[in-house]
């Protein structure tokens, strides 16, 4: 046994797949051990923001001590996050369609500019040719552009709870700054956040701990209807191999993904939990394996040693898992790893058509996808709620099957170096 | 062998040149700047274009509702959901009522005209109505009960005469000259042709196809199969004279693509192959602000569209523990209203501080029909935990076996909240309802059944809801000539309960006497004070029983448009008077809006 496992892993497939694999299991057990949030909560009220480092604006006026930092480049960098060169050429066509002179505008002086452009904007001029969109653009830019000259700091008032009048709190530089790691309040969200506000790292973990387990429930199911249906079939040959071929046959001409399909739709959402789609993946996807094991089998059953076995008088049940079992073992702990990345696969692709687990329980890498879809983020642009699941699942589907083909070329001889 | 392979290069050859002359090919090339293109209204391919039927899977040319869809067919009046007044369309001046409001009455435009050329008559009002009751169409079945007949007094004149109850008095006034702007008017002439072809059956009246029917609004069919639906501008349409628009609308060509799914809609809005989208497309504001597109909505802020509709979660009140008004209104005031907004709407609604619940939508005619300071107290934003929790526990509903959930008289308090698979918005407002629950320490888990079994399951109002439908999302009325006593009347009265179908509202089963009491007045009281002290009563009732709660404002139409090739589309503050609401362009009032586009490049 030693010595086999030893072999397995001079393997390097084999151990590349192993490290990718333990890798994202290490990580759906480790990752909840530090970060505590449940994985459903909203947190965001707005849908899909973005990756990044959210500080509360409130705590970093009110809580956090304040440093004056003196940067060349603050005030440019400033003026650039409201005013691109786009908003430039912009304001320019306006000022020449509100008949400014095209000498007088340059472009690149800011302050020119923007007096030129509070001089002449009016929010309610219909300049020919000019959609709403662009007026509505303007209208933006405008009250984009309001202070964005000023030297001034910001006032922060408050409303007196006692006699209900505004009274100032504060005054905040251009030259104050905090130190993120003193405001009480700051929430990294790496992969940002899905359509109904949750965090997707954190959903993501979850949801590939669960998919993982969907996988090996549907894997385990499959691989051991397949096995016994396998060995039976295979060693008892005759009527008992006509009765699971036809059962197999009958398997075999309907997809898998179809009949799980038809399976999942008739129990209806509200009976789908995770384990009970496992299930369904499960006693769908076992016929390739049963058809597998057989054809092994029957290379065995008349083998020596077999025969011995026989004569010794010994039962069918002791003949397969003693004399028989052994010698396919490493076969199917193969297929039980091919089996286990397709059941992750057919879960992600019942929940796209909406026929996954329900959706309340449980995140799943499919149910993630099919709200990502649901949602239009692949259209919007919005990577972070479908990519990562994508990548998680690219990973889990890679690692299997190199850890697959790696035991291939150390168990089957034709391969063996 | 040689001749075979003749045969089929032949064969080949012959199915080329057919399949490039075919007459969908010509239509692909619809010219880009006379076609104004639609995408959100048209699902599967088209029916028929036959007005008496509702089975038409025709939206584009055929939609009987309160802001009627008029551009092949025509109502006498427009609704405007801006202003709540009727315009004229095929009437000539507004309608009148006699004294003692039992007979409306209303002339017919001279000019106005069908597809024919022959002059659209008030014979043609009468025999459209004779029809929907001879033939039993579902316009006669929803309005037989108020309307008793539509004669035509002379070409011009038509007299609505309204149903009377047994003290001599129009059974509801409002549904009588809801009928004006909801109805189409069909041609006598046409009905006869058709009443010929099908014999008399009634059945096989509704399903003809009426490819040959006669209509007399702007457009006519052109061309429908199962990539497109096109309507061609008749540029004979009466409407250009003086009297009615004074010219033709601005696209010869309305097209909507039959899209796949909303995915697809959206992508197509995006290329600027859709000028105009109902559809709802969450963070609409991405399309500008992140893509740069050309791409605006109704208003350029937040919530983008105008708000009509109340989709609303209903409480069975049969249910354990939901026949208490307390435990209802904890669940109501405990839910994250604003999250339900920015989340499952991305925005597309008005919050509950900026519109107060009631049971009117947020248009001002609405807005102005209740007494606001006299409910104020009653009215709730939401996310009001600690008051839930304080009056569950002043109830004497409190958790007394310490498993966390709160019981009521040693049963504990546990609800399922559904709605339909699919319908995202709705699924993601239930989750946060759902998410209200474990705050106050009532168990409610989220279900989501597939529509068909759910709309059978909700619309039998005849037995108790069954197990899984204690708290359920369904719509509301939006903005019509009825509102909101409509949508009152279908959100609190009592005569639906025990029907078989009950596709009408009240679905959790509530019943008020008082309640019932001021929904049968309205219709009959006139006087704009009185109105107001019964529309405040009502919400008074409403805020205190709570037999639902609504969960956003919804638009009408979604109303997004993509102004690469057209412009001049309405929006707010458009300087048009009377505003043209933003209804795609096709329903009620809206259809104004498509005499005012003009090209970006002409």
């Amino acid at each position: 046994m030693k010595h086999i496992i030893g072999q397995v892993f001079r393997s390097g497939k084999f151990l590349v797949g192993f490290v990718m694999f333990m890798a994202i299991v290490l990580t759906v057990v480790i990752y909840p051990l530090f970060i505590k949030d449940e994985p459903l909560d909203i947190v965001s009220r707005g849908t899909f923001l973005p990756p990044g480092i959210y500080v509360n604006v409130y705590d970093s006026i009110e809580f956090s001590p304040r440093y004056t930092l003196i940067l060349d480049e603050a005030a440019a960098r400033r003026i650039a996050s409201k005013l691109s060169h786009e908003d430039r050429l912009a304001m320019q066509e306006w000022l020449v369609a509100m008949g400014v002179p095209p000498n007088k505008i340059d472009i690149e002086d800011t302050a020119n500019l923007l007096e030129l452009w509070e001089n002449t904007f009016d929010p309610t001029a219909r300049i020919p040719g000019m959609t709403n969109a662009d007026r509505n653009y303007y209208i933006r830019l405008n009250s984009a552009l309001d202070g964005l000259l000023a030297t001034e700091g910001a006032t922060v008032a408050a409303v007196n709870s006692e006699t209900g009048v505004l009274e100032e709190k504060d005054v905040i530089d251009q030259t104050d700054y905090v130190n993120v790691g003193e405001v009480p309040n700051i929430r990294l969200l790496p992969l940002g956040t899905d359509n109904f506000g949750r965090d997707v790292l954190t959903e993501l973990v979850k949801a590939t701990g669960v998919s993982l387990t969907i996988g090996f429930v549907a894997g385990i199911i499959a691989t051991s209807i397949g096995l016994v249906f396998g060995l039976l079939s295979g060693y008892l040959g005759g009527f008992v191999d006509d009765l699971i071929g036809f059962l197999n046959n009958l398997f075999t001409v309907i997809p898998p993904l179809m009949l799980a399909i038809l399976i999942a739709f008739s129990i209806g959402q509200d009976q789908r939990g995770a384990y009970t789609v496992a299930v369904v993946i499960g006693v769908t996807s076992w016929p390739w394996t049963s058809r597998a094991v057989r054809a092994q089998v029957i290379s065995l059953r008349n083998r020596d040693h077999v025969n011995l076995s026989k004569l010794s008088g010994h039962s069918i049940a002791y003949i397969l898992l003693t004399d028989i079992l052994p010698y396919i073992a490493s076969y199917v702990v193969m297929a039980l790893i091919l089996q286990i990345s397709q059941g992750i696969l057919t879960e992600a692709g019942l929940s796209i058509l909406g026929l996954g687990p329900r959706t309340t329980d449980v995140p799943t890498l499919g149910l993630m996808m099919s709200w990502a879809m649901i949602y239009q983020a692949p259209i919007m642009g919005i990577w972070w709620a479908y990519f990562p699941v994508i990548v998680v699942i690219a990973v889990i589907s890679f690692s299997m099957n190199l850890m697959n083909t790696g035991l291939d070329r150390v168990f089957n001889p034709a391969l063996r170096e | 062998m040689k001749l075979n392979r003749f045969t089929i290069v032949a064969l080949l050859l012959v199915m080329l040149i057919t399949g490039t002359t075919s007459p969908s090919v010509a239509q692909d090339t619809l010219p880009r700047n006379e076609t104004l293109y639609f995408n959100g209204q048209q699902w599967g391919s088209v029916v028929g274009w036959n007005p008496y039927s509702n089975s038409n899977n025709n939206a584009m040319a055929i939609a009987q509702q309160d802001n009627a869809r008029v551009l092949m067919f025509e109502t006498p009046y427009l609704y405007n959901m801006l202003d709540g007044q009727v315009y004229p369309l095929l009437a000539d001046g507004p309608y009148t009522w006699n004294d003692s409001r039992t007979e409306l009455t209303f002339s017919i435009n001279p000019a106005a005209h069908w597809s024919d050329d022959t002059p659209v008559t008030a014979e043609d009002v009468a025999y459209t109505w004779a029809t929907h009751v001879k033939y039993n169409t579902p316009t006669a079945a929803a309005n037989v009960d108020y309307i008793a007949d539509i004669v035509a007094t002379d070409p011009q004149t038509v007299v609505i005469q309204a149903k009377l109850n047994d003290a001599g008095v129009t059974v509801n006034p409002l549904l009588v000259q809801a009928y004006v702007s909801t109805n189409y008017v069909v041609q006598k002439a046409w009905t006869q042709v058709l009443e010929e072809r099908v014999g008399g059956d009634a059945t096989a009246l509704l399903a003809d196809p009426a490819e040959d029917v006669v209509a007399s609004g702007p457009y006519y069919k052109f061309f429908a199969d199962d990539s497109k639906v096109v309507l061609i501008r008749d540029d004979n349409y009466w409407g250009q004279d003086a009297s009615m628009w004074g010219k033709l609308p601005a696209p010869k060509y309305l097209a909507h693509t039959i899209f796949k799914d909303n995915a697809a809609g959206t992508t197509a809005l995006q290329a600027g192959e859709v000028d105009i989208s109902q559809q709802f497309n969450s963070n609409v504001q991405s399309f500008w602000l992140e893509n740069g597109l050309p791409i605006s909505t109704y208003l350029p802020e937040a919530p983008y569209g105008i708000g009509a509709s109340l989709p609303t979660a209903f409480f069975n009140l049969n249910s354990y523990g939901l026949d208490n008004a307390v435990v209802r209104r904890a669940i109501a005031i405990a839910v994250d209203y604003p999250t339900i907004i920015a989340n499952a709407m991305t925005n597309q609604s008005a919050t509950f501080d900026q519109v107060p619940r009631s049971l009117m939508n947020p248009t001002a005619g609405e807005q102005a029909l209740y007494d606001h300071d006299a409910v104020a107290e009653l009215q709730w934003a939401g996310n009001d935990i600690e008051t839930a929790n304080a009056i569950l526990d002043e109830a004497g509903i409190v958790d007394s076996d310490g498993d966390g959930w709160r019981e009521l008289d040693g049963q504990k308090l546990t609800y399922i909240a559904t709605c339909p698979n699919g319908w995202s918005d709705w699924q993601a407002a239930i989750e946060v309802v759902a998410a209200a629950g474990k705050e106050i320490g009532i168990d409610i888990t989220t279900n989501f059944p597939e529509w068909s079994v759910y709309q059978t399951v909700v619309t039998k109002s005849d037995a108790p809801l069954p197990e899984g439908y204690d708290i359920f999302m369904m719509w509301s009325d939006g903005a019509g000539p009825t509102q909101p006593w409509s949508r009152i009347r279908k959100m609190l009265s009592s005569e639906f309960n025990g029907m078989t179908s009950n596709w009408n509202g009240n679905w959790g089963g509530y019943s008020n006497p008082a309640a019932d009491e001021l929904i049968q007045a309205i219709p009959q009281e006139t006087d704009p004070a009185a109105l107001k002290e019964m529309y405040t009563e009502l919400v008074r009732i409403y805020l205190t029983d709570i037999p639902s709660f609504t969960l956003m404002y919804r638009p009408q139409s979604f109303h997004t448009v993509n102004e690469s090739v057209w412009t001049n589309f309405p929006f707010d503050g458009d300087g048009t008077n009377p505003p043209v609401p933003p209804l795609d362009l096709m329903d009620g009032w809206s259809v104004a809006g498509l005499y005012n586009l003009v090209l970006v490049n002409p």
